[in-house]
């Protein structure tokens, strides 16, 4: 089915791939995870795809396959499309013969309009799966709305006297709303559509004709009929076939809620005077709905059952071979992108829970609505919505790129029309996110009634005008928190902060504009398939668990909330948070927070009811106890003031209701005893009770004072001796630390010194072996000059032996000559000239001995000085 | 030891947001009005010095901080809380305002409405809020001068006769936007120096 509303595969510069703006801060991240995003895309369809495709072989007897041949042999033969309708109805009886025990005539809502006396095609065909009954059907529909302004006119007389203005709006409505089938007829896709045509064609001659006669009334209406012309959004689709086994899996859970659901706004419908009006004037579409509705409250009484029962619905679900387990398997790795819209309304239970025109009825209230305000008062509240619908459209994504003139157009009507259903909601905002994003998915009255299906059932009493169960999930939030992560919350706590500061808002928006989108989509994904609101809790904590460690870190209230609210926007790795919250937290069921709630609920009733009331808790206990007080000074006064204490006593503690009980069985007795002694004493006992429960309440409260001083003293206390503590092992510390460094300096200083005299050391060992190398040099060189003087002095002792031997010897000649001398006196001359030659001989010879000697002494000394 | 102290009081009514040192203040501050009157364009002004003309709406509330340094040489840490707008959303509003040291509350000077509004904020902070809660009332949108319908006196009469300080100022021109923080910072209560 083509959607010309879904504009998802826009992607400009700063928008991610769904056309939401991307923080600047964020952009990058995004980059980085995109192809990822694309990658998980590509696997999920694929699995889909293989997943639907199992379903359809395996389930051949099953609807989805009859209605699609149904759908191609169609045509304008009632009979034969009631008979599959007949047979799709009976296969939803069988899937609720289980559970259902209210019998058949409720189980059955289109046998129940059949009996609401209403046009009978028109309500038939609201049960209707296909499409082309409902175009055959178009003609005679068309017929009857030609009709209804003028029955409408006739019944309106009654309450209202100006007719002629509230006549005018009402056609304007019908004509705005012919338009829109013609387009939508145009639009109805291939092989159908071309052997529809001569139909068409009637049709087409049909409509022009009647737009002539009413656009003579007033320029007015020409405008709407540009802007309907103009208004190419197709407004219903049904969804392709073959989701129709998951689609019928799921809604099978959606009927017990929505008869519940439904008797509830007939009930609220009561006090609106708007839906009372419509009641009144008969004709339109809301009153079928109306006595459809009142029909079926009338019909089943055990109503009280049905959300249990809700629960057993999908134990036993009727396709029992269905594999859930696969689907939840699926959900979890997400919804492929061209199939969520569609999924996210088989899962919420969209077809069930249409009411053919149910959405143009509420639509068309608006005319009334309008031109009425000045006549009645009532009618603030819409009013109230409405200037505050207005003022958030504009706000609700802006500048995305579907959400351009036509598209606010539809958020406008969604959210109108929505507040309009259920008026005791009426509009919050955070619906205007729901509405866009849903109207980004899915055409514009799917979305209404998927957004019917998320606010009534899911978040049912979440966005009243009290928001009471917002509040009760924030105590059960604040408790699951504390017990999974003990150490984070005493941290926070120290630093001041309220869990429920950051997670109130994510739970309001249900994650919208915290997460990044494809986060977003992903909790959604199996939030809706689960069908309640656990979802929420688990993602939570998976952040909580995902970022706790850094929030530790953090030093004060500010900084852990920027943090936080930082480190959630930019949870790109949607399947790490999906997987963390789904896997992580299977504690965290429904049947423990439907537990939770209960615990925490009086709670917040009690601060509600004070906030109504105006007054704070304290203030009131001590009026009561003033009350009290003058009520024992005057028993005179006994059952008035009873009276009053009986609402300040429930609001306090639950069991003093129990002592009102009492109370009143006393006063019975009295007035049945009728002794006036007795009566005296019931009095004075009555007021001796009253002066005990002022004594016990002032006890309890100064209990309480003193817990909560004795808690902060012992806190304080222990803060206190924690701290000291600290801080003399710090101290401690502190001295060690000084004493470990004075000895490492010590250490150091030794070190040095002692390097130093080891280099000193070394010094004088080189030095000593060197003068010990001189040493045996020098000893060497003395044994040398010691031998060479010995040598020396040894020759010198031969030279002097020889030089003895030789005087001698020429001592021995002398005298041998002097001796021949005397003898030869007569040659005295001669002998004397003889003589005088061997003189000079032996003086030569001495001489030459000598200076041998000298040179000896000479070499002898130069060696020694070597 | 100082913050926990700070902490033990907010068990009393009367904490007045953390207190880090006599030179260094941190100070809770809400900011309570009807919706559109531009409380969420107020903080984005003074935090990020931005106007988005297009802004979301603000679901259940949101936070932002930002210091400014005064003449004398003290630093003040704002810590903002921006609330919803819609009047259901005042159910929650005590969780936040509760324990806030500073209340903003501001009014549209094209809408007498939220001027009513800011009344009602102003009784439920007199009643509920912190005994000494410095409370300013801000009169946003004054570049609107044109389509005014809330005149300046009947503001400043007002802020006069419930002890408020008075400002207007325009997120979409920066007009006044600094100013009003840093009076306020001006008014805080402070640390009697020990």
């Amino acid at each position: 089915m083509e959607k010309s509303f879904n504009l998802l595969h826009i992607i400009q510069g700063r928008r991610d791939g769904y056309g939401f703006a991307l923080r600047p801060q964020h952009i990058q991240r995004y980059r980085e995870y995109a192809n990822i995003f694309k990658e998980e895309e590509e696997e999920r369809s694929y699995k889909w795809n293989y997943f639907i495709e199992q379903q359809a072989k395996s389930n051949h007897s099953s609807s989805s396959e009859e209605e699609c041949g149904a759908k191609l042999q169609a045509e304008a033969d009632e009979l034969r499309d009631e008979k599959i309708s007949e047979r799709g109805r009976q296969e939803d009886d069988s899937s609720d013969k289980n559970s259902d025990s209210h019998g058949s005539a409720k189980s059955n809502p289109g046998k129940d309009v059949q009996l609401s006396q209403q046009p009978e095609k028109k309500v038939q065909l609201s049960e209707e799966p296909e499409n082309e009954v409902r175009r055959s059907e178009q003609p005679e529909k068309e017929v009857q709305l030609s009709e209804k302004p003028e029955k409408e006119v006739q019944l309106s007389e009654e309450p209202e006297k100006d007719v002629k203005l509230s006549e005018q709006p009402e056609k304007e409505v019908q004509l705005s709303k012919e338009p829109e089938k013609e387009v939508k007829l145009s639009e109805q896709p291939e092989e159908v559509q071309l052997s529809e045509e001569p139909q068409k064609e009637v049709q087409a001659s049909q409509i022009p004709g009647r737009q002539t006669l009413l656009s003579e009334e007033s320029d007015k209406e020409g405008q709407l009929l540009k802007e309907t012309k103009a208004k190419k959004v197709q407004s219903w689709s049904w969804t392709r076939p073959s989701l129709h086994v998951i689609e019928n899996m799921m809604s099978s859970r959606v009927r017990n809620v929505k008869d519940l659901k439904d008797r509830h706004n007939t009930i609220n419908g009561d006090h609106l005077p708007s839906i009372k009006k419509t009641v009144s004037s008969g004709g339109s579409s809301a009153v079928e709905i109306n006595k459809e509705l009142w029909i079926k409250e009338t019909s089943d009484e055990n109503d009280d059952e049905s959300t249990e029962e809700r629960s057993v619905d999908r134990k036993l679900s009727p396709e029992s071979f269905f594999p859930l387990k696969e689907l939840e398997f699926l959900v979890h790795g997400g919804v492929p992108k061209d199939l969520r819209g569609e999924v996210w309304q088989a899962f919420v239970g969209v077809k069930k829970r249409r009411v053919e025109r149910y959405y143009e009825g509420l639509l068309a209230e608006e005319t009334n609505t309008e031109q009425s305000k000045e006549h009645n008062h009532k009618k603030t509240a819409p009013r109230k919505w409405k200037k505050q619908i207005e003022k958030d459209i504009p706000r609700t994504f802006p500048g995305h790129p579907a959400l351009d003139e036509r598209g606010r157009d539809s958020l406008r009507r969604v959210l109108v029309a929505y507040a309009r259903h259920n008026p005791s909601v009426g509009y919050c905002q955070a619906m205007n996110f729901f509405a866009g994003l849903l109207l980004l998915l899915m055409p514009e009255e799917n979305a209404f009634w998927t957004l019917v299906g998320i606010l009534d059932d899911y978040f049912d009493g979440y966005y009243t005008e009290e928001m009471v169960e917002s509040q009760v999930d924030q105590l059960v939030f604040e408790e699951l928190i504390r017990e999974k992560f003990p150490k984070l919350v005493n941290h926070l706590d120290y630093l001041g902060v309220q869990v429920a500061w950051i997670s109130g808002p994510w739970f309001l928006s249900i994650f919208i504009n915290m997460l990044p989108w494809e986060s977003v989509l992903r909790v959604w994904d199996v939030l809706l398939f689960e069908g309640n609101r656990v979802m929420l809790f688990r993602t939570a904590l998976a952040l909580m668990e995902l970022y706790g460690p850094a929030l530790v870190t953090t030093k004060d209230a500010g900084d852990a909330i920027t943090l936080l609210q930082s480190l959630a926007g930019s949870t790109f790795d949607s399947s790490q948070l999906v997987l963390t919250a789904c896997m992580g937290y299977l504690a965290v069921t429904e049947a423990r927070l439907l537990q939770l709630r209960e615990k925490h609920r009086p709670a917040v009733l009690v601060v509600v009811e004070e906030r109504s009331k105006g007054g704070r808790i304290w203030k009131d206990s001590k009026g009561l106890a003033s009350k009290l007080y003058s009520f024992k000074n005057d028993p005179g006064s006994l059952v008035e003031e009873k009276k009053v204490n009986e609402g300040d006593n429930s609001l306090l503690e639950s069991h003093s209701s129990n002592l009102d009980d009492l109370l009143n069985g006393l006063s019975v007795d009295s007035e049945v005893d009728s002794l006036p002694d007795v009566q005296e004493h019931v009095v004075w006992l009555k007021v001796e009770l009253c002066r005990l429960m002022e004594e016990k309440r002032s006890a309890i409260l100064r209990a309480e004072e003193l817990e909560t001083a004795l808690m902060e003293m012992v806190q304080q206390d222990n803060r206190r001796q924690l701290s000291a503590k600290v801080e003399q092992l710090e101290q401690e510390v502190a001295d060690l630390r000084q004493v470990l460094a004075d000895k490492k300096e010590q250490e150091a200083a030794m070190l040095k010194v002692l390097m130093r005299v080891e280099q000193e050391q070394k010094i004088t060992e080189e030095a000593r072996i060197g003068a010990e190398q001189d040493a045996a040099a020098q000893r060497y060189a003395v044994n040398v000059l010691q031998e060479k003087y010995e040598k020396a002095m040894a020759s010198l002792g031969q030279m002097e032996q020889r030089v003895v031997m030789a005087e001698s010897m020429l001592e021995a000649t002398i005298q041998y000559q002097s001796g021949k001398a005397k003898a030869l006196s007569s040659p005295r001359s001669v002998s004397s000239s003889v003589e005088s030659p061997r003189r000079r001989i032996g003086l030569f010879g001495l001489g030459w001995r000598d200076r041998n000697k000298d040179k000896d002494r000479t070499s002898n000394h130069d060696s020694g000085t070597s | 030891m100082d913050r926990s102290t700070g902490r033990l009081g907010g068990l009393n009514v009367s904490e007045s947001g953390g207190v880090a040192d006599a030179k260094n203040l941190r100070v809770k501050l809400v900011l309570l009005g009807d919706s559109g009157v531009g409380k969420s364009c107020i903080v984005l002004r003074f935090v990020r010095g931005q106007f988005d003309p297009t802004s979301k709406v603000t679901i259940g509330a949101s936070f932002l901080s930002q210091t400014i340094a005064l003449q004398d040489s003290t630093t003040v840490k704002f810590e903002i809380w921006d609330t919803a707008g819609q009047e259901r959303y005042a159910a929650l509003a005590p969780l936040y305002y509760r324990g806030a040291a500073i209340a903003v509350i501001v009014y549209d000077i094209t809408s007498p409405e939220t001027f009513t509004k800011a009344q009602y904020w102003v009784k439920e902070l007199q009643k509920h809020g912190s005994p000494d809660i410095v409370m300013a009332l801000v009169a946003n949108k004054a570049d609107l001068h044109e389509k005014r319908e809330v005149p300046t006196q009947d503001g400043i009469d007002y802020a006069e006769k419930n002890g408020m300080f008075f400002i207007e100022t325009s997120a979409k021109t920066a007009d006044n936007i600094n100013q009003l923080f840093e009076e306020i910072a001006k008014r805080l209560p402070r640390p009697s120096t020990t």
